[in-house]
């Protein structure tokens, strides 16, 4: 036996491997002649022991990290959508068949943030999503003071700024009064003005100051001051999804419960959003319309964003956003420059330091004065006096929403209204109303394409879903009078109190509901109707983002035959995707080229062709044209919507 | 919950001369198994408690990188998931996973093009004579092919019919690395211990 065979049998008796008798009576005999093999069989042990006692590297615990991303293979979502972060929103400018084109451009404006997958969890050991947002929708009426402290650890704010810590701190009392400071410890290594940031509502009253963006290191510092503020103005908005994310998680069909646990020594659930669903809780990174704000690292879309909610209040303790996975986001990374972001380990964290209901001494929110203010003409009276000045008597209830009679204020404009805010804790309603409404559209922020729905008790409204510029809103066409609410209660709390009011709303008038553009009679009509209408079958998508429906209508009469444009709408809250539209008429053939960057494809295997600054597609099948587009959809998603469409596009 | 994600350093467990035992893996309940290829997905989590901490410790001695071990891990998790109904118990559960883990730690390793660079630096410099760590030494010097079944069988405890599952080789191959290897990292700690 020489060395080499006596080193491989030592080496498989350390392992336990069984040798035969033959080989192990040769094995000992060459060992106790042969001091290099009895060497090798004390370094295996050596080895061996180095390897059992080696200190183990810190294991970290990826449970939830691995159970999300399972969960989220197990039942894939609705469409996932895609769009940069930080590039500029794309106004929707519809181009359809070249006339109907004609006919409807500008009626239609894209307000537009992006959402993203979403799925309910599937998990029996976390909260329900419902039990989840219904507590916090709760909480948000109940809470009367709050103020935190929270620490912000950002990294790849720049290559030369790899890591920032910053701290937040937060203070409210109910219902319009709320300060946000945020003081940035970051040693830079040039000079560069820090991302100190102050934010002061006080009812009335709003001011913020910071660096404002700009394309060096040293940027000028920026105030912005409100005077007569609306209440609850999303001109100059209060950030209270610091407080308690209502915006945030109102919808339990759209958010992803991941687990329980404890964080800063509270019991604490943990739930999933994209980024764009969650901007609300980072109100920091754009402050005054984005002229106040500092910078920030960018965020992608879908990002993800996991908030670990204290169980017993649902303030949020800690939220943190984790890099999204695939080659969308590595295209974008690549275009900030940032480095390559490992999906596991978030590069944003908000982390509570403490929290407390203690309400806040009257002196913090002191706002400075300033001659340069900007008045937003809200005048507060008596609700005794709204009739003397604005000649009616306004529908006011003591309540509305089981929310409180907060404030009355008349706003200056053109149309003599009303509008009267109830409140309670963090939740709001503005009720506007006037008897003189001489608009082509409902009154308020409330679009000819808003969806009818049927009030409990008889009745419609035309209710539209929040948007970054408006909370949701509902818009109530009454005999004499015209109404509209405004509030961040979820959608059927916001209706509930609609169908409420001492009013029976009716359809929209004619003078709303058709309206000529160019040569062409536009006709918002049921979708029976219109399929009575036209000479085609009209086919609805069988798939569609998460949370859209048909919101409404219409027929367009370009004088050669009717066409149908559909319009979908994320029912609940318009994080982006905005308006679908799909537009369908009788045609042979595409109308000629409309813009220089189109491609043609096929879809469906019809010819088709895409355009893609519109995020249109176009196809013709069985004599029928259709377009199909909404801002914030990219290509794949709109042939998936496309292919669910009849035979398949 | 991530709070914990640090983890705490600690020593591996004390193994006695000639107890080979001592790093086993064990495989999971089979009712668990079950109940996780039939969909359940709180007993596929159970799986995951279970093995992440030997799963993510293979993918970082193969990777030797924090962040890529969390991918990895993840990743190895994510398709054992999707292929669980493939798993016929032909081998045990913790051969199939660490397999799979493999794989994605190749996957890895050849999408960052990193493979090439740990090569190079393992060929290209011996052991470093002031390192700390002795194993993590003598294991650089050592190529993956060798490192890879010293890693299952010493340190996970693996048989050597469960590494030939993993690494999809012989029982004799494996028997014929891990003497090449021993003898590699032997070599490699004599090296080091004339240079101090």
């Amino acid at each position: 036996m020489n060395h080499e065979q006596a080193e491989r049998l030592l080496s498989a008796r350390i392992d336990g491997e069984r040798l035969a008798t033959r080989q192990t009576v040769a094995l000992e005999h060459h060992l106790e002649a042969c001091a290099e093999c009895r060497a090798f069989e004390r370094g295996a042990y050596r080895l061996r022991e180095a390897a059992r006692f080696e200190v183990a590297p810190a294991v970290p615990d990826l449970v939830d990290e691995v159970m999300a991303a399972v969960r989220t293979d197990a039942k894939p979502s609705g469409l996932r959508v895609v769009r940069p972060a930080r590039l500029p929103r794309r106004r929707l400018l519809p181009r359809l068949a070249p006339v109907a084109a004609a006919l409807l451009i500008g009626v239609l404006i894209g307000s537009l943030v992006v959402g993203g997958p979403w799925q309910r969890s599937q998990t029996g050991s976390a909260l329900a999503a419902a039990e989840i947002a219904g507590g916090i929708s709760a909480a948000a009426a109940n809470l009367d003071a709050y103020q935190a402290t929270f620490s912000i650890h950002e990294l790849n704010m720049s290559t030369d700024v790899p890591e920032r810590d910053l701290t937040m701190r937060v203070w409210f009392h109910a219902p319009e009064r709320f300060r946000l400071d945020v003081v940035d410890h970051t040693d830079y290594p040039a000079r560069t003005t820090p991302t100190d940031l102050r934010l002061v509502v006080d009812g009335s009253r709003w001011f913020a100051s910071g660096p404002a963006p700009c394309p060096t290191a040293e940027c000028p510092q920026r105030e912005s001051v409100v005077r007569n503020r609306l209440p609850f103005s999303t001109d100059a908005p209060i950030p209270t999804d610091l407080v308690l994310p209502i915006s945030t998680l109102a919808d339990a069909d759209r958010l992803t419960v991941l687990g329980r646990g404890t964080v800063l020594g509270r019991p604490a659930v943990q739930v999933e959003v994209p980024f764009e669903r969650a901007r609300p809780l980072f109100p920091f990174l754009s402050i005054a319309g984005g002229s106040i704000g500092g910078d920030w690292r960018p965020f992608f879309p879908n990002d993800r964003v996991r908030i670990w909610l204290d169980e017993r209040n649902w303030f949020p303790l800690k939220w943190a956003v984790y890099p999204a996975t695939g080659v969308e986001r590595d295209a974008w990374a690549l275009r900030f420059g940032l480095p390559d972001e490992p999906s596991l380990r978030p590069v944003f964290t908000v982390t509570a330091l403490d929290v407390s209901t203690r309400p806040p001494s009257a002196g913090v929110f002191r706002i400075p004065a300033s001659a340069s203010a900007q008045d937003q003409g809200a005048r507060s009276v008596g609700l005794t006096d709204v009739a003397r000045d604005v000649g009616f008597e306004p529908v006011a209830p003591n309540t509305v929403g089981g929310l409180e009679r907060y404030r009355v204020v008349l706003p200056t404009d053109d149309t003599a209204r009303s509008l009267i805010a109830y409140a309670d804790g963090l939740a709001f309603v503005n009720l506007g109303e006037t008897r003189t409404w001489a608009g082509t559209a409902p009154f308020g922020p409330v679009g000819v394409q808003a969806e009818e729905v049927p009030l409990a008790g008889g009745g419609v409204a035309y209710y539209e879903p929040s948007t970054d510029e408006h909370s949701r809103r509902v818009s109530i066409h009454a005999a004499g009078t015209d109404l509209y609410l405004e509030s961040n209660l979820s959608r059927p709390a916001l209706l509930a109190a609609a169908a409420a009011l001492p009013v029976q709303g009716l359809p929209m008038p004619d003078a709303w509901r058709i309206r000529r553009v160019g040569g062409a009679t536009v006709e918002r009509v049921p979708l029976q109707a219109a399929r009575s209408s036209v000479p085609f079958p009209i086919e609805l998508p069988r798939t569609l983002p998460d949370g859209f429906g048909l919101a409404s209508v219409e027929l367009v009469d370009a004088g050669y035959g009717d066409g149908v444009t559909l319009y979908f709408r994320d029912l609940d809250a318009d994080a982006g995707i905005g308006t679908i539209r799909l537009h369908l008429e009788p045609a042979q053939a595409l109308p000629p080229a409309t813009s220089a960057s189109q491609s043609s494809m096929d879809v469906g295997g019809a010819h088709g062709r895409y355009t893609p600054d519109r995020s249109e597609l176009e196809w013709v099948r069985s004599g029928v044209y259709h377009s199909l587009d909404a801002p914030g959809l990219e290509l794949p998603e709109l042939v998936a919507i496309a292919a669910s469409i009849g035979s398949g596009g | 919950m991530p709070e914990s994600r640090a983890g705490r350093p600690g020593l591996r467990l004390v193994a006695g001369r000639g107890d080979r035992q001592a790093g086993r893996v064990n495989d999971p309940d089979p009712r668990t198994l079950v109940r996780a290829r039939e969909g359940d997905l709180g007993a596929f989590e159970d799986l995951v408690r279970q093995f992440q901490g030997d799963v993510w410790r293979f993918a970082y001695h193969f990777t030797r990188d924090r962040a890529l071990a969390d991918d990895v891990t993840q990743e190895a998790f994510l398709r054992a998931f999707r292929f669980l109904r493939t798993f016929r118990g032909d081998s045990k559960f913790s051969s199939w996973l660490f397999r799979i883990t493999r794989n994605c730690a190749m996957d890895q390793i050849r999408a960052r093009n990193l493979y090439v660079e740990r090569v190079t630096q393992i060929a290209g410099s011996p052991a470093d004579p002031q390192a700390r760590v002795e194993l993590h030494a003598a294991l650089d010097a050592v190529t993956p092919e060798h490192r890879e079944p010293f890693l299952l069988v010493e340190v996970f405890g693996l048989s050597y019919q469960e590494a030939a599952d993993v690494l999809g080789v012989r029982v004799g191959t494996i028997k014929s690395r891990m003497h090449r290897a021993r003898r590699a990292m032997m070599d490699a700690l004599a090296l080091e211990e004339e240079a101090r």
